[in-house]
């Protein structure tokens, strides 16, 4: 435990930060010669202007109030939106669940072991599971309850002040909804839950979200159809780009339909992939059709990016971008959609659009990973595992697997396509996050990126080197699979920071590129080492 | 919106707290050199030209980035080149030094 650092200190009038992460004693890492880059200071204008009281990272740029007046107005409006929280019609959809989070807590600190957030921050209490939920916890007994004198003695006391509540807002966004806490909760407790409604809370009622989540992110995916800027014109023409290279590099003819009615399959990717990781969307269409599936991508606005980052802070917009995806299947009259490789995508579209979508909008939806490997075991496809004859490991996304429960299918086909793949410690549903979950693996403002790469990714890097102990460097390529956008990034920008592929040849990329670098018809060399 | 001054040769250039211009219509040549300063060159190349008006006239038609894949094939240079040139990468350097916003989306 850092010494100093209460719960009452949330509350304390200054918006002086509680500690100071840098100088903390990260945990250690191995193989870790040279001391990992230093970490930028926040400028002089950001501590001026914006709430950086939790600690040496501002994440959301909260701009300070220029007022009593108006820190008083946004303590109304907290008070407001906690009460909102509480309510059935407010918050149906996860009100059971938080109550459970809210009353069942005995506080046996199992969860803080299993953080890893919590973990590489060497235990520094501010991010204590429990922390943040201790505080909504004694508001919620306090404002919502009007709990008196007893209540404050059993629960413990709190005053919501602006300074608190501004600790709070960066509070929500130290967590990276990966629901390993949830997972060890021997009563049910979810502190990932918690931390996803109290970034609920600030959006809807009061207008504070991330500026890549809300505005560069749903805001404009609503507005032109991708959170990348890519409008229904762009993504047609990026993947006949794509298509075009894939078959110059395989030498197979690649073509990806668009909008065919009727088809057995919608597959929707996270457009981030045909930006910045092409091959992946290039392997797909390579794969669907040798394999003689009939599909199709949709031209749609929004119906062509899985992405619902709604998800993480705002359930009006999930709801919004949700229904633009059903319909978009919908209207193409497909059997399914097929979401690819983006774990955020999954848990959106498969399991919570399952509380709003009804009738002919509720459109079977299924995971990539089971239709891979339904190819895969098939035969359909000529496979040569001696082309991926390279140390292979791989990344669980914590939403498809810990959350859906898809842990087989994607080592189903590693281990026919994949020589040496070895496993990750631990695995499965008992993975580490990446450190990107929840958004974070598109948040690099101010100082942010050096959080998240040496807290945020500090457990998932120990495990990646780990896995390689026997080869870190034996100089030959080495391949962390990850199937999912959100943690190819974060993966990219973790490894990039801490220099992986220069020290040990360590890259990462898709489950799908590695199929098609073992198809024994397309050129040998599809996994482009240069790229990862 | 967190806008900071990123002061240069004289000047001050609005830009957002990744250091992208925040006006990105006030592009020019010159704002191009102010810029690579911050990849540390003093001067542009021809081949670093090359790369800066192809992602500069592709935003202008598409409002988006090109590929990084698009922007090799159709300059030539390969990505470790790009590198090269532009330290920070094709997209955190090249579409910094062209003027464009910050890339958005999971990319």
């Amino acid at each position: 435990m850092k010494p100093g650092v209460r719960l009452r200190d949330m509350m304390r009038p200054d918006s002086e930060p509680l500690f100071d992460i840098t100088h903390a004693a990260l945990a250690p890492l191995p193989n870790q010669n040279e001391a990992a880059p230093p970490w930028k200071p926040l400028t002089e204008g950001v501590r001026q202007s914006c709430e950086c009281g939790l600690d040496n990272t501002c994440a959301l740029n909260l701009p300070r109030p220029k007022s009593r007046e108006e820190e008083a107005a946004l303590v109304d409006a907290f008070v407001r939106g906690l009460h909102k929280l509480f309510e059935a019609r407010n918050n149906w959809t996860f009100l059971q669940p938080l109550l459970l989070s809210m009353e069942h807590c005995v506080g046996c600190q199992t969860c803080a072991d299993s953080c890893h957030i919590f973990e590489a921050s060497g235990r520094a209490e501010v991010y204590r599971p429990t922390f943040r939920s201790e505080v909504l916890r004694r508001a919620y007994f306090k404002y919502v309850k009007s709990g008196g004198a007893l209540s404050r003695m059993q629960h413990g006391d709190i005053e919501l002040s602006w300074p608190l509540i501004a600790r709070l807002a960066e509070l929500s966004y130290r967590c990276n909804l990966c629901r390993r806490c949830a997972q060890s909760c021997p009563m049910g407790v979810d502190n990932g839950l918690i931390a996803h409604e109290l970034r609920k809370l600030f959006s809807q009622e009061m207008g504070i979200a991330p500026k890549e989540l809300h505005e560069n992110g749903s805001m404009l995916q609503l507005r032109v159809g991708s959170s990348t800027g890519m409008t229904p014109r762009t993504v047609k023409d990026n993947i006949d780009f794509i298509d075009e290279d894939i078959s110059e590099k395989t030498g197979l003819e690649v073509h990806t339909p668009w909008d065919v009615e009727g088809a057995d399959v919608l597959l929707i990717h996270n457009a981030g992939e045909i930006l910045a990781w092409p091959e992946n969307p290039g392997a797909f269409a390579l794969i669907l059709n040798a394999a003689g599936i009939k599909w199709t991508m949709s031209s749609e606005l929004v119906g062509y990016d899985s992405i619902n980052y709604g998800l993480w802070y705002d359930d009006a917009q999930f709801a919004r971008v949700a229904l633009r995806h059903a319909e978009a299947a919908r209207r193409l009259k497909v059997k399914k959609i097929v979401i690819g490789e983006c774990g955020h995508a999954h848990k959106a579209l498969a399991v919570v659009a399952d509380r709003l979508l009804s009738g002919e909008l509720n459109i079977p939806r299924e995971s990539s990973l089971t239709l891979l490997r339904e190819i895969v075991t098939s035969g359909r496809l000529d496979l040569d595992p001696a082309r991926n004859d390279f140390p292979v490991t791989l990344h669980d996304p914590c939403n498809l697997v810990r959350l859906m429960g898809v842990v087989e299918p994607q080592r189903e086909i590693l281990r026919r396509i994949a020589p040496q793949f070895r496993e990750m410690t631990p695995h499965g549903v008992d993975n580490y996050c990446c450190g990107g979950g929840s958004g974070f693996a598109i948040m690099s403002p101010n100082n942010f990126g050096d959080w998240r790469a040496q807290v945020g990714g500090r457990k998932k890097l120990e495990q990646v080197m780990d896995a390689f102990a026997d080869c870190l460097r034996s100089g030959e390529p080495k391949y962390v699979c990850a199937p999912c956008s959100n943690c190819k990034g974060q993966l990219r920008d973790l490894f990039a920071y801490h220099d992986l592929w220069e020290r040990f040849r360590i890259g990462y990329g898709g489950l799908a590129e590695l199929i098609v670098n073992a198809m024994r018809d397309v050129k040998p060399g599809f996994i482009d080492w240069e790229w990862h | 919106m967190n806008v900071s001054v990123f002061e240069v040769h004289g000047k001050k250039y609005e830009v957002d707290e990744d250091g992208f211009l925040q006006q990105p219509q006030i592009w020019n040549r010159e704002v191009a050199l102010d810029f690579a300063t911050t990849e540390g060159l003093s001067e542009l190349s021809e081949g670093h030209w090359r790369i800066v008006q192809y992602i500069r006239d592709y935003w202008q038609e598409n409002d988006i980035a090109p590929m990084v894949r698009r922007i090799c094939k159709d300059t030539g240079f390969k990505l470790s080149d790009i590198y090269d040139m532009f330290p920070s990468g094709p997209a955190k350097g090249a579409c910094k030094v062209a003027g464009l916003p910050k890339p958005t989306g999971c990319v």
